[in-house]
C-alpha cells in the first residue's frame, strides 16, 4: 500500500545535485581582447546560450586570438552545462591532443573531460581525468574535483576509496554536505549502515542559513529518521525527524514518519499529533493520503472506535473526491494543457523553483505539477521541452528578421546604384598623382636648402619682402659704382641684410624642424589621401560583389531556419506526448493507489463493525 | 486472530514493507539513471538540435553584423570594470558628436558580471571615416553611498577598419577614488 508513494517521495528526498553544478565554473582570466570579455559577460550573468553564440561567431571572425585556449575550454563548459555531452567532450579530447597546450589549460581540460564522462556515467574513465589534473585547480573546481572523484568512486561500489577521497577534505562546507549525504545514502543502500548513518548525521546536525543547506539537512534527517524506523530503532527516528524544519518540502514525510516512531513505541497518543497535523493538508501529498488512514490506526488502537469509523468515512470521501479530481487532471494532460501550465512556471533551476510550485493553481492541469517534477525521469524531460521551446522561440525571431535582411541587401543595392555615379565622379576630381608630385618638389626644395644651409629658403613672407627690397636697392646701388654720395645708402643697406640674415640664421634652426615636422605632415596626410583612394575604389569595385554575397548567405541561411523549426517542432510534439505518458502513468499509479487506501479503509470499517457486533451478548 | 489484531499486523507490514523500499531507492542526484530508451532518442535528437540551432544562430549572428555593421563604419563601445570598490556603477551614458547613442542601466546581476572580468558592449554602430567624440557619463554611487557623476571624452580618428573603444572603471587606491579611461583597441 505504501510503497509507491514513498519511492517517488524517497526520489526526491536523495536526488540533491550539489551546489551549481549546473553552471560552468570558470578560472579567472585577465581579459585581452573586449570581444572575449564581452563573451565572459553573457556568461557571467547566466546566458548561456547567448554566450555560445557569440564565442563561436567571434572566434570565428578572429577576435578571440589571445584567448584561443580559454575560449576553447569555455566553449567546451559552456556545451557541456547545455547538456551537449558529446561536443564537449570532443572540445577537451582535441585541446588535451594538443601538443602546444600549456599546462594549466591542459589540468583544467582534463577536469572538464572528466566531469563530461561522469555526466555520461563513464566512471572509470572519469576517475582517470580527474586523476590526471597535475596540480591545484584554481577556485571552486578543485572542490568540485574531489566531490566528482568520490562520486564516482562510491557509484562503482568503492566505498572505503570514496570515504577516503571525502576524509580531511577541507573543502567548501556545501560541497562537503552535498558528498557526505549522497555517500551516506549509498553505504545504507549498500547494507552498510553504521557508516552511512554516521555521515548522514553529520549532514543532519549541519548549522547553517544557507536556505539550500537546511534543505539538505532536512533530507538528511528523513533519511535517517526512516533508517532506524527500519532498524528499529523508533527513538533515534523520532530524534532525527524532530530536526526536520515544519515548514520545509520534507515536512509531510517526517510528520508521517515521527507518528510511526510513536505509534512503535505503543505512544499512539503521541502519534496522533503529528498525524492530525497532515491530516490538515493538501490530500494530493502521499503522506497526507496515509495519514487518513494512520490516524483512524491510531484511534482505533486507543479504543476510541467511534472516532476511528468517522476518520475512516472522512478517509474514503477525500480518496472518493482526489479520484475525481485525478481524473479531471489526466483529461486535461490528455488535452495537452499540462505543459502550458509547467511552461508557465519558473523551472530554471534557481534557488527555491521547486518549492514555488506548492502554491500554482489548483487547476486540473496545474494541480499535481509539483508532485509530478519530483520525478527524476519528468524533470529531465521537461528540461528537455523547455530547451526546445526556447529553440523555437529563438527560430522564430530570426524567421521574422529574415525579412528584413533582404529589405537590407536590396536597400544597400539601391543606394549602390544611386550614389555611385556622383561619388566616381567626385574621386576622378581629385588627382593624388599630381598631389604626390607637388609633395615631391616641395621635399627636393627643403632637402636642397638643408644641404646648402640657405637660410633664405625658409624666410617668412615679410622676410621675403624685404629680401627683395634689399636686392632692388642693392641693384640700383650697383648701377652708381662711383657715386660717393651713395656711400651711406651702401652702408645702411648693408647694414640692414646683416641684421637680416642674421635674424634668419638665428631661426633656422626652429624653421627648420618646423619644416621638416610639416613635410611629415604632409607626407601623412597624401598616404591618407592615396589610402582613402584606394580604399574607396576597392570598397566601390568590391561593393556588389559583397552584397550578392549577402543576399546568398541571406538565400542560404533561410532553408536552414525553416528546416530546424520544422524539426524542433516535430521534437516538441514527441516530448509533449512523452511527459504525457509520464504524468498519467504517475497519476493512474496514484488512483490505484487510492483504491487501495480506499478498499482497506472500507475493510477496517467492516472489521470494526463486525467486533462490535460479535461484542453484542446475544438476546 | 481478531479483526483489530489482523489491522495491526497488516500496518506494521506495511511500514516495514516501506522501509525496505527506502532503503532500496538510488542515492545520488548529480547523476541521473540511465535514461529509458525512448528519453534517449528524445535526447540524442534534443542535443542534435540544439548543436544546429547554435551554429545557425553564430551564422546569423555574423550575418547580421555583416549587414549592419560592416567592418569599413563599425565602432563598438564596451564598459569594463577592475573592481569597483570605489563606485557602484548604475547608468551609463554616451554620446557621438554630441548625440545620445546609448544610456544603459545595470542589473545588479550585470554589475557583477563587470565585476567578475566581463565586458559589456554597451553600443555597435556606425561611423563615417574622420574625427569623432566620444563623451560617456557614468552616474551611481562613490565612497560612503554618496551620488557620483563622472564623465570620460575622447577624440577618435576612424579609420578604415572597426574601431572598439574600452571605457574603463578601475580603483585609484592612493586616492581612494574610482578611475575612468577611456582607450581605443586597434
Amino acid at each position: 500500500m505504501l510503497a509507491p508513494w514513498l519511492v517517488s517521495a524517497l526520489l526526491a528526498a536523495v536526488e540533491v545535485p550539489a551546489p551549481g553544478s549546473a553552471a560552468v565554473g570558470l578560472a579567472p582570466v585577465k581579459v585581452q581582447d573586449l570581444h572575449y570579455g564581452d563573451v565572459l559577460f553573457q556568461f557571467y550573468k547566466h546566458d548561456h546560450f547567448d554566450a555560445l553564440v557569440r564565442l563561436a561567431a567571434y572566434r570565428d571572425q578572429g577576435r578571440l586570438k589571445a584567448h584561443a585556449r580559454d575560449a576553447e575550454l569555455l566553449r567546451g563548459g559552456l556545451y557541456l552545462s547545455l547538456g551537449q555531452h558529446r561536443e564537449a567532450r570532443r572540445i577537451f579530447e582535441e585541446l588535451l591532443a594538443e601538443r602546444t597546450t600549456p599546462p594549466a589549460v591542459r589540468d583544467q581540460a582534463w577536469f572538464w573531460l572528466g566531469k563530461v564522462l561522469y555526466a555520461s556515467g563513464l566512471y572509470a574513465d572519469s576517475e582517470r581525468a580527474l586523476r590526471a589534473v597535475a596540480s591545484t585547480l584554481p577556485g571552486k573546481l578543485e572542490p568540485e574535483r574531489r566531490m566528482l572523484l568520490a562520486q564516482g568512486l562510491m557509484y562503482r561500489e568503492r566505498y572505503d576509496e570514496a570515504i577516503a577521497a571525502l576524509e580531511g577534505w577541507t573543502g567548501a562546507p556545501e560541497w562537503t554536505a552535498y558528498a557526505q549525504f549522497n555517500l551516506g545514502v549509498a553505504l545504507v543502500r549498500a547494507g552498510r549502515e553504521q557508516q552511512g548513518l554516521q555521515l548522514l548525521d553529520a549532514v543532519g546536525q549541519l548549522v547553517t542559513e544557507n536556505a539550500e543547506l537546511i534543505a539538505l539537512r532536512d533530507k538528511a534527517n528523513v533519511a535517517i529518521g526512516y533508517a532506524h524506523l527500519q532498524g528499529g530503532r523508533p527513538a533515534a527516528a523520532r530524534l532525527a525527524l524532530d530536526r526536520v524544519q515544519l515548514a520545509g518540502s520534507q515536512s509531510s514525510k517526517a510528520l508521517l514518519g515521527a507518528g510511526w516512531a510513536d505509534a512503535a513505541e505503543g505512544g499512539f497518543q503521541q502519534a496522533l499529533v503529528p498525524w492530525l497535523e497532515l491530516h490538515g493538508r493538501g490530500v494530493q501529498d502521499g503522506a497526507v493520503q496515509e495519514s487518513f488512514l494512520a490516524v483512524p490506526y491510531a484511534y482505533a488502537e486507543l479504543g476510541a472506535i467511534g472516532q476511528a469509523v468517522e476518520y475512516y468515512e472522512q478517509a474514503i470521501a477525500s480518496y472518493d473526491a482526489e479520484r475525481v479530481r485525478i481524473d479531471e487532471s489526466i483529461a486535461a494532460i490528455r488535452a495537452g494543457r499540462l505543459l502550458q501550465a509547467a511552461l508557465a512556471t519558473q523551472g530554471d533551476g534557481r534557488q527555491g523553483w521547486f518549492a514555488q510550485l506548492v502554491d500554482v493553481p489548483d487547476a486540473p492541469e496545474s494541480r499535481y505539477l509539483y508532485h509530478l517534477m519530483a520525478g527524476h525521469e519528468f524533470q529531465e524531460g521537461l528540461k528537455s521541452y523547455r530547451a526546445l521551446d526556447a529553440m523555437a522561440k529563438n527560430l522564430s525571431r530570426w524567421r521574422d528578421s529574415l525579412g528584413a535582411f533582404d529589405d537590407m541587401v536590396a536597400t544597400r543595392e539601391r543606394a549602390l546604384t544611386a550614389r555611385l555615379p556622383a561619388a566616381e565622379s567626385r574621386l576622378a576630381a581629385v588627382d593624388v598623382g599630381a598631389l604626390n608630385r607637388r609633395r615631391d618638389g616641395l621635399r627636393a626644395t627643403l632637402e636642397a636648402a638643408v644641404a646648402a644651409r640657405d637660410v633664405t629658403a625658409l624666410a617668412t613672407e615679410h622676410e621675403r619682402e624685404w629680401l627683395a627690397l634689399l636686392d632692388a636697392v642693392d641693384a640700383e646701388l650697383a648701377a652708381h659704382p662711383g657715386d660717393t654720395a651713395l656711400d651711406d645708402a651702401r652702408e645702411k643697406a648693408r647694414l640692414a641684410r646683416g641684421v637680416l640674415m642674421w635674424r634668419l640664421d638665428e631661426a633656422w634652426k626652429v624653421r627648420r624642424w618646423q619644416a621638416e615636422r610639416s613635410m611629415r605632415e604632409l607626407d601623412a596626410a597624401v598616404y591618407e589621401a592615396r589610402t582613402r583612394q584606394s580604399g574607396s575604389s576597392r570598397a566601390r569595385q568590391g561593393a556588389p560583389e559583397r552584397n550578392a554575397a549577402l543576399r546568398q548567405r541571406v538565400v542560404v541561411v533561410a532553408p536552414r531556419v525553416a528546416a530546424l523549426s520544422a524539426r524542433v517542432e516535430s521534437a516538441k510534439a514527441a516530448h509533449e506526448s512523452y511527459l504525457a505518458d509520464i504524468a498519467v502513468g504517475e497519476l493512474e499509479s496514484q488512483r490505484r493507489r487510492l483504491d487501495e487506501y480506499s478498499v482497506q479503509a472500507r475493510y477496517a470499517i467492516a472489521t470494526i463493525y463486525d467486533r462490535a457486533s460479535a461484542q453484542v451478548p446475544s438476546p | 486472530m481478531n479483526g483489530m489484531q489482523s489491522m495491526r499486523i497488516t500496518m506494521q507490514a506495511l511500514l516495514v514493507k516501506a522501509l525496505a523500499i527506502a532503503a532500496l531507492v538510488p542515492a545520488l542526484a548529480q547523476e541521473p539513471a540511465p535514461p529509458a530508451a525512448d528519453r534517449s532518442a528524445l535526447d540524442a535528437e534534443v542535443q542534435d538540435l540544439r548543436r544546429q540551432v547554435v551554429d545557425l544562430n553564430r551564422d546569423l549572428f555574423m550575418l547580421e553584423e555583416d549587414l549592419l555593421f560592416p567592418a569599413s563604419t563599425q565602432v563598438a563601445v564596451f564598459v569594463s570594470m577592475d573592481v569597483g570598490t570605489f563606485f557602484q556603477l548604475d547608468t551609463v551614458q554616451i554620446k557621438l558628436d554630441d548625440k545620445e547613442v546609448a544610456n544603459y542601466l545595470y542589473t545588479a546581476r550585470e554589475l557583477e558580471a563587470l565585476k567578475r572580468g566581463g565586458v559589456h558592449r554597451i553600443w555597435l554602430g556606425n561611423l563615417k571615416a574622420g574625427e569623432h567624440e566620444i563623451v560617456a557619463l557614468f552616474t551611481g554611487q562613490g565612497t560612503h553611498e554618496r551620488d557620483y557623476k563622472r564623465g570620460a571624452t575622447l577624440t577618435i580618428n576612424k579609420g578604415v577598419g572597426a574601431q572598439y573603444v574600452e571605457l574603463k572603471i578601475s580603483d585609484r587606491l592612493r586616492k581612494l577614488q574610482p578611475e575612468f579611461v577611456v582607450r581605443v583597441w586597434e
